[in-house]
């Protein structure tokens, strides 16, 4: 056992914080938001050159084959510098199901483009009037010319962006199925809409038909494991985001409350102060570990629901809890959209939110450990 | 990063588990034992478990992280952890031995001379317990203001004082003391660290009864105790840095160490009372859960930190308060899901009153080895590098801040 990064991993985290660093400074994520559509694509082109888009993607399909430690870490740092990039739609909800699951065709189409920075992905996870993504409320017909997919996918993150998105259908026969569908086809209203990070998403209403190849994996895909499999690398990949964006409002609440002064001394010399971020501290740490033994085990194939809903709990509440802390004592500068906290309370709170808040990932929990005891 | 047992590591898993079936009773998981709480009570658990730390030193198994040199096994952090786990299914015990162990061990290994490490062996050996004589009544968090006092004469140190809070005082063969032995130099600078055969005379145990019903604690009065130079450990007023290897080294030892509880007790509580379907049971349930599973891997963390030969600093505060705050939450939940049997006490309560026992017992978790408060200080400063609180008192000679009344 050891809890050590490897030397590789290092390069992998270091290379991506300074891709992040270098090409997401407060001033350019400023500059996006204020005059951009929320996708800055200069950055994306960088982490394309600088292979971070492929990394966790297979050397047959263009990448370099690294597993999903390698991606919380580079999540990580996006999640440091909140940067306007469609990364966990794109590589976690898009390319990794296909790598996995994918038709050699499915494949060959879809990510080598991804590993280029050509191709944007996403998939359609929530569903509206359901709060859980495992049971989808489209529906999938079968007809002469493939799927009929019907049905309203709400907050969709980059759909306006993305040459595909897969949804998860209930098939006429019972069964999941995971579809990818091309947003700008006739038959699909993609209807941008603004979220509390300011990130780009869409609702999408669905009537349309998509070919019998777009099935992912093709007729027999099993479509029941892919939703478990995209839900589970989706939900570590918002911890790995969340660890960042808490990590780093910390070190400028820490540095914020050191350098400001009243009544003569630093804030953070007030233990009333200086707790709050010790409590802070507290809870990202229980964030960093129970992320990367989620992502570890989910790597290693070993069965990880409880690790994964333990990782997306403590995302949730202690994220919740972390931003509040760091948005409270950094005063009226936290509610100044000119000073960039504020931005880490919004993508905090965002990320709680998604796929379930902390007390959905303790009814799942107890469910689980109530029947499989521990 | 590799979580999960290496093909040495299982393989050692399975001596040890194979040892310990040959040589300790099993221990059922659903049964809970009442806490010792008459004196024979705690007479016979610290008897047992010198008798357990002999079989264990018999065995070969017996300071599994120490050093070959210092009689141990030179084995890994994680061995130690794995024996942990393992030695945890067995009605065995070496809690009488955790300051001795965790606390004392490392610190005569890191700053005694070799002729204090010469303890080292009876303390593996089962032969002798030793207590931690470090707070006062008027030096709890602000330790370094401790005023026990260390005069010179001839070849001995002779102490007077009064100290507080020490576990285990009265089954002790000796105890690691802090003594003020410059009263003029600025109160960190003028400790010294000794060792203090609890047989010396002058001497008094008092047991303190606790809130728990258990008289765990006690104070120690010191009247003219003479102590040979050679137990001064390091330098003469170089004591403090010395105690924060202990401490440190304390911190580890309360965070990561084991509940007393397991969560499918709760749920077989819950079970029991008829609550499983109530949603706020559950969630705290679950909570406690995901708390143990955090408290599993920082653990991890902790060991692949102490493997690299690091001292336990920030991880080992985190831990503690993590645990500290943990254990108030669950075992306040048990009371919850007892409802108004939770009100219950001693024999008259579930399993003879532990689940009570062990809520009242949070304070000693909560203040012990450094308070919520101080841990709390230790991150802000270490962790995130706040500055420190401004202490007025901090270059004084320590005699100018005691007040006009001393």
């Amino acid at each position: 056992m050891n809890f050590d990064l490897s030397d590789e991993q290092k390069v992998v985290s270091d290379l991506a914080r300074q891709i992040f660093e270098g090409h997401a400074s407060v001033e350019r994520v400023k500059f996006i938001e204020r005059e951009g559509d929320g996708f800055d694509r200069d950055l994306w082109s960088e982490l394309a050159k600088a292979n971070l888009l492929g990394l966790c993607i297979p050397e047959d399909d263009g990448g370099s084959g690294f597993g999903l430690v390698e991606l919380g870490l580079i999540l990580e740092e996006q999640g440091r510098r909140v940067a306007p990039v469609p990364f966990w739609a794109t590589v976690v909800l898009g390319a990794l199901p296909i790598a996995e699951f994918g038709t050699a065709a499915q494949r060959r189409q879809w990510l080598p483009g991804v590993c280029a920075g050509d191709v944007v992905l996403s998939a359609a996870l929530n569903e509206r009037g359901a709060d859980d993504a495992l049971r989808p409320l489209t529906t999938a017909t079968r007809t002469a010319n493939g799927w009929h997919l019907k049905g309203f996918k709400p907050t969709v993150p980059a759909a306006q962006f993305a040459q595909r998105v897969l949804i998860t259908a209930r098939q006429d026969d019972g069964r999941i199925g995971v579809f990818l569908l091309d947003p700008t086809q006739a038959g699909v209203v993609v209807e941008p809409v603004r979220a509390t990070n300011h990130q780009p998403h869409a609702h999408l209403v669905i009537d349309t038909v998509v070919s019998a190849d777009d099935r992912l994996g093709g007729p027999n895909g099993d479509g029941e494991e892919q939703l478990h499999f995209i839900l589970e690398r989706a939900l570590v990949g918002l911890c790995a985001l969340q660890l960042g964006v808490c990590g780093a409002a910390i070190e400028q609440t820490a540095a914020y409350t050191s350098g400001r002064l009243q009544f003569s001394k630093p804030l953070s010399t007030f233990q009333a102060v200086g707790h709050q971020a010790a409590d802070a501290f507290i809870l990202t740490e229980p964030m960093r570990v129970t992320m990367l033994q989620a992502a570890w085990r989910l790597m290693h194939g070993l069965p990880s629901r409880q690790e994964v809903l333990i990782a997306k709990y403590w995302a949730s509440e202690g994220g919740q809890k972390v931003v509040h802390l760091c948005q409270h004592l950094h005063g009226g500068m936290g509610s100044d959209i000119d000073y960039p906290i504020h931005r880490y309370f919004l993508w905090g709170v965002q990320i709680e939110t998604t796929l379930g808040a902390g007390s959905a990932q303790l009814a799942r929990i107890g469910e689980l450990i109530a029947r499989e005891g521990r | 990063m590799d979580i999960g047992d290496s093909v040495e590591e299982a393989t050692f898993r399975a001596e040890a588990r194979a040892w310990l079936e040959q040589n300790a009773p099993h221990r059922d998981p659903t049964k809970r034992h009442k806490q010792s709480s008459t004196d024979t009570e705690q007479d016979e658990h610290a008897q047992a478990c010198r008798n357990w730390q002999r079989v264990l030193y018999d065995g070969g198994w017996a300071g599994l992280t120490w050093p070959k040199r210092f009689g141990g096994r030179g084995g890994t952090p994680w061995q130690a952890a794995i024996f942990g786990e393992e030695q945890s299914k067995f009605e065995v015990s070496t809690g009488a031995f955790a300051v001795a162990h965790g606390m004392v061990a490392p610190t005569l290994m890191m700053h005694g001379t070799d002729e204090q490490r010469g303890y080292l062996d009876a303390m593996l050996r089962g032969d002798e317990v030793w207590c931690q004589l470090f707070s006062e009544p008027e030096a709890g968090s602000d330790l370094a203001n401790i005023g026990t006092r260390a005069v010179l004469d001839g070849g001995e140190w002779i102490i007077n004082g009064q100290k507080v809070w020490t576990s285990g005082a009265q089954h002790s063969e000796f105890a690691i003391l802090l003594a003020r032995t410059d009263p003029d130099a600025p109160k960190h600078a003028g400790i010294t660290y000794f060792i203090l055969d609890m047989n010396t005379p002058g001497i008094e145990v008092r047991p303190l009864r606790q809130i728990t019903g258990v008289a765990h604690f006690n104070e120690v009065f010191l009247t003219d105790v003479r102590i040979p130079v050679a137990n001064v450990v390091g330098e003469v007023n170089a004591g403090w840095k010395i105690a924060h290897t202990t401490l440190s080294n304390e911190r580890a030892l309360i965070g990561g160490g084991n509940t007393a509880w397991s969560i499918q007790e709760l749920i077989e509580m819950a079970r029991h009372y008829g609550r499983t379907h109530d949603p706020v049971v559950r969630q705290g349930i679950a909570k406690a859960h995901s708390r143990a599973a955090v408290l599993q891997y920082m653990g991890y963390r902790l060991r692949t930190s102490i493997s690299r030969g690091e001292m336990p600093g920030v991880v080992a505060s985190t831990m503690k308060l993590f645990y500290a705050r943990h254990w108030a939450q669950t075992t306040g939940l048990a009371l919850t899901i007892q409802g108004a049997n939770g009100s219950l006490w001693g024999d008259s309560a579930l399993d003879d009153g532990l689940w009570q026992q062990t809520f009242l017992g949070q304070y000693a978790v909560r203040l012990g080895g450094g308070t919520d408060e101080i841990q709390g200080n230790v991150i802000g400063e270490r962790a995130l590098g706040l500055p420190r609180e401004p202490a007025a008192d901090r270059d004084l000679p320590w005699r100018e801040t005691r007040g006009s009344t001393r």
